[in-house]
């Protein structure tokens, strides 16, 4: 999950399609290949730079919760590549097995907004440890939930 | 001393009734005694069988077929008289009444005498016909016995029938040729199912009347094997109706009569033929009985039929879906004296339905074992993918047996909550169980790298 970043990412591309709008009305099928290349090496600072940001001004929990909502997110994807490729026959394990993991990412993702540094001033009166505190009786409910639903 | 009394009276009662299942009080309408003594012979053997004869002019003040709303006879013979009316006590509706009672009804009809109205419209009601016009009978060109009628060919010989048509029993079969004096022809009508023949007339029969002016026959009432000598008619409470259309067949001048066939000297076998006849009719054969009926859940210990008829009739009243059940029932033949064990004739078998509203089996039941009088028929199958209220039916109907139809209703209910396949059974739902346990799995990951790494975490958020 890329998360928000304010000052370098919305500062790049800005700073890159403004060359483009220009050369387009100029020239149209000779410039193409440099201007797709320059488009490229662009693609590739905004990404190298979303990342080296990433890296660098977010906090580790937060890197933390990405990570399982990376992986949540594959659990996801293949238990629905599954679902689309060889039928929906026990439909409960699938609807438990499927919402797990949604439920899962939810629940993750709402304790990911709370304990985000950048939105400490919205959540002021709930604690990092009573936002996981929350979290793992969520967790544990669903997983209950789950288990009980795919007999 | 009493009970030993009744014992005995029981005992002598039930030796009288051996015969008919129906009962044995035989009722034979004719007008007088002189009648009475040329079908001496026929009457004599039925005594002889067992039947209790009371024999009654058509329009004597005494006869009365019911009394107090009941049977008062169990089977009636209806002989052709002179008389034109059979008077009130036989009007059709009482005989058709009669017959609702389960009463058997034997009518001999005969080309000399005109037939009365009240058979005639007894017969029209159960979709039988006869030619209208009285004198008309059966000729036959090739099967006729020219010593008693080398003129007018109307005395045919004819061979036993053969099977009515395959999976039917035939219970008229034998050996010899019967001789068929001035009958009268019937033909069945195409609406009832309940009626079948029994002897049919020969190809190249024709109904025709003497008394018409014309040298030959024009526009015939019938002709070939769709005429019948003898026909029958079983209503679906298993009453019988049998019409005879030579009463002269019955009687003692054609019992062992020697007769010519085409210049072939033989012996008719009328008597023989007689008795089955009139045995089928009064219910001596072809009667079959349901004995005990069994159906139980398999429990699958044992996959095979269970044979055994000392099971307990447990037949429970309510099933699952998609169970194993076992049905096994007793049914019995009535030959003459005892039941026996009943086989279905060669090609038909009979037939289990499993239904709501309609079938949704329909299974052949196996022989499964014999006992000493009665057969074992028996099925296994597994109850449908509906639940609902479900019959158990066998409905057997075939010419010149009873009908059976026997019912048994029971509950089929749905799965309970603990019946069905555990997830880890189906192995379609492995990837999902997979999924369920690798979230799991992974939020105790999470949650233990979260712990861990707490305490730099929080140093920095207090910083």
């Amino acid at each position: 999950m890329p998360p928000k970043h304010r000052t370098p990412a919305t500062s790049t591309p800005a700073a890159s399609t403004t060359p483009r709008s220009t050369t387009t009305p100029r020239s149209t099928a000779p410039t193409q290949s440099p201007k797709a290349s320059k488009n490229n090496t662009d693609a590739q600072r905004i990404v190298q730079d979303l990342w080296s940001s990433y890296q660098t001004r977010t906090s580790q929990r937060t890197k933390l919760l990405d990570t399982f909502l990376a992986f949540l997110i594959l659990v996801g994807v293949l238990q629905f590549l599954y679902v689309v490729l060889v039928g929906n026959f026990p439909f409960n394990a699938f609807l438990s097995g499927f919402s797990a993991t949604v439920g899962q990412f939810v629940l993750t993702a709402s304790l990911r907004i709370q304990t985000n540094p950048q939105n400490e001033g919205e959540f002021k009166t709930i604690s990092q440890e009573r936002a996981f505190a929350d979290f793992v009786l969520g967790s544990l409910l669903l997983h209950f939930f789950c288990v009980n639903f795919i007999n | 001393m009493r009970w030993l009394l009744s014992l005995l009276l029981l005992g002598y009662l039930s030796a009288v009734q051996a015969l008919s299942v129906a009962g044995t009080r035989l009722l034979v309408v004719l007008e007088d005694g002189a009648e009475r003594e040329k079908y001496g012979a026929f009457l004599g053997d039925l005594e002889a069988r067992g039947f209790h004869i009371t024999t009654e002019a058509p329009k004597s003040d005494s006869l009365s077929l019911f009394k107090h709303g009941e049977r008062t006879y169990d089977h009636v013979v209806l002989l052709p008289c002179l008389a034109k009316g059979l008077g009130p006590a036989l009007s059709a509706n009482v005989l058709l009444d009669f017959m609702k009672k389960e009463g058997n009804v034997l009518v001999a009809l005969s080309s000399e005498r005109s037939t009365p109205a009240a058979v005639q419209s007894l017969l029209l009601e159960l979709d039988i016909h006869i030619p209208s016009d009285k004198g008309a009978l059966v000729v036959d060109h090739f099967n006729y016995d020219s010593t008693s009628a080398a003129d007018k060919h109307d005395v045919l010989l004819l061979p036993y029938p053969t099977t009515l048509k395959t999976g039917v029993t035939n219970y008229f079969g034998g050996d010899g040729l019967i001789a068929v004096p001035r009958a009268v022809g019937q033909t069945l009508g195409n609406e009832s199912p309940l009626t079948a023949p029994i002897l049919r007339a020969p190809c190249t029969a024709y109904s025709y009347n003497p008394k018409d002016e014309a040298d030959s026959a024009e526009d015939p009432f019938a002709t070939g094997s769709q005429l019948n000598i003898v026909s029958a008619m079983q209503a679906h409470n298993s009453a019988r109706l049998t019409v005879i259309g030579s009463a002269e067949m019955l009687q003692n001048a054609w019992f062992a009569e020697k007769a010519t066939l085409s210049g072939k000297a033989v012996k008719t076998a009328n008597r023989d033929f007689a008795e089955k006849v009139s045995a089928w009719a009064f219910k001596e054969v072809g009667v079959l009985k349901v004995g005990k009926l069994v159906h139980y859940q398999d429990e699958g210990v044992s996959k095979k039929v269970n044979t055994s008829v000392a099971i307990p009739e447990n037949n429970p009243k309510i099933y699952r879906i998609k169970s194993d059940v076992t049905f096994a029932v007793e049914i019995s033949e009535y030959d003459k004296t005892h039941y026996v064990p009943f086989v279905p004739p060669e090609g038909d078998a009979i037939q289990l339905e499993f239904s709501m509203l309609s079938p949704f089996h329909r299974l052949n039941l196996r022989p499964i074992s014999q006992t000493a009088n009665s057969t074992i028929f028996g099925t296994s199958f597994r109850t449908p993918d509906q639940h609902g209220i479900f019959n158990f039916r066998i409905n057997y109907r075939r010419p010149f047996v009873t009908n059976i139809d026997e019912k048994r209703q029971v509950t089929v209910r749905h799965f309970a909550h603990d019946e069905w396949p555990r997830s880890w059974q189906i192995s379609g739902a492995w990837v999902w169980i997979a999924g369920v346990w690798v979230t799991v799995a992974g939020w105790i990951a999470f949650v233990a790298v979260w712990l861990w790494s707490a305490p730099a975490n929080t140093v920095k958020k207090t910083q």
